[in-house]
């Protein structure tokens, strides 16, 4: 019977006005202050020494050479290669040549520590708003319903959506404060992006995602604790294997039979 | 799939490619927004609501096809149907159920 019946609330239009609004500027300016808070507690990266500098910066080289050969001429890649081979072979671009073969313990390198401390950093400007705003929603706004939703939901989220309202019968629709603050948490990421420009560490959402990336391994901060003279190794293998092709090869039928067409 | 040497010999650049995506997110997230704004204000529930959301995304990618990328997709997009067409279908909808929320909260019930 009262599947067809429709279930209708009067509702006081102050809720509006004292719930809905409150939560909404609040979410807003979190995330506004969660932004400024990580563009405040980003550590500048420490400066290095020069040894540990050419040890990154040669294998960066090989790396961009192995992945960008195509606009040199095969002589000068050659070149290249055997330069970079050579140089591996008297391990020449290794920081400390000494610790050849051994295995550095990441917890005893200080930069190591500061980038693990940068991640807690992050982590806590993440967790605690977000904590704090459901502990202040759960304290001041639960026990009614403040809305209805335009769309039906299945009745499993009934105990999270209508938490401290305790009426069986009512259509899951009716939910309380708690699901707008979720709404405004997955939603209101082009808000932030209107106010404080693209690439900003406003919402949680966009973050996690960023971590879950991270976790991948595209920024791993436990990269520096291998073993240089092996990582070394292996990319001068690579580079070893690489077919190498020059891109001005032909490129004089290329431009004729775009020319020659008028 | 496009070979190496074709990439090299037309170098497809990230930073116009990740300028265009953000323009396109941009007109997306506003646009889905005031759809939201639309659908609450006129009532829509449920199936309605979801199907006019999708009518006007394909109306806004039909507009930045014509308006935005000239007719011709290729041009601005490594892959027109997934970047423009198909893509970002979903990418508003968040913003979209949050207005519609509001707004039907706000007018109907």
């Amino acid at each position: 019977m009262s599947g067809i019946v429709e279930q209708q609330i009067h509702r006081d239009p102050a809720l509006f006005y004292w719930i809905l609004l409150p939560i909404t500027v609040v979410m807003i300016l979190t995330g506004i202050l969660r932004h400024y808070l990580s563009t405040l507690l980003t550590s500048t990266p420490k400066k290095q020494t020069v040894a540990k500098l050419r040890e990154q910066r040669s294998l960066m080289h090989a790396q961009q050479l192995r992945g960008n050969f195509h606009p040199i001429s095969k002589a000068a890649f050659e070149k290249r290669k055997e330069a970079f081979i050579e140089g591996v072979k008297d391990s020449k671009f290794l920081a400390d040549p000494g610790a050849k073969g051994q295995k550095p313990n990441p917890l005893q390198d200080p930069a190591m520590m500061d980038g693990m401390m940068g991640m807690m950093k992050g982590q806590v400007a993440m967790m605690v708003p977000q904590s704090l705003i459901m502990g202040w929603i759960n304290a001041f706004f639960s026990g009614y319903v403040i809305m209805k939703l335009p769309f039906p939901l299945t009745p499993q989220f009934k105990q999270m959506l209508q938490a401290g309202v305790g009426t069986r019968d009512l259509d899951v629709r009716w939910v309380s404060s708690l699901s707008w603050y979720f709404l405004t948490l997955f939603g209101l990421q082009p808000v932030y992006n209107f106010i404080l420009g693209s690439n900003n560490a406003a919402s949680q959402m966009a973050q996690q995602m960023q971590m879950g990336q991270m976790g991948a391994g595209a920024v791993n901060p436990m990269a520096g604790a291998e073993d240089m003279d092996k990582v070394f190794n292996a990319e001068a293998e690579n580079l070893e294997v690489v077919e190498h092709w020059y891109v001005l090869n032909g490129v004089e039928d290329r431009l004729l039979a775009k020319v020659g067409k008028f | 799939m496009i070979d190496e040497k074709e990439l090299a010999i037309h170098p497809i650049v990230p930073d116009s490619v990740q300028h265009n995506a953000r323009i396109v997110s941009n007109i997306r997230a506003l646009t889905a927004s005031l759809f939201g704004v639309a659908a609450g204000t006129l009532g829509l529930e449920s199936l309605p609501g979801f199907i006019f959301y999708f009518f006007g995304t394909a109306i806004v990618s039909f507009f930045i096809y014509s308006l935005k990328a000239d007719s011709k997709a290729e041009s601005y997009f490594f892959s027109p149907m997934g970047d423009l067409w198909a893509g970002d279908m979903f990418g508003g909808l968040m913003s979209f159920v949050l207005t519609w929320t509001l707004f039907y909260g706000l007018c109907k019930a």
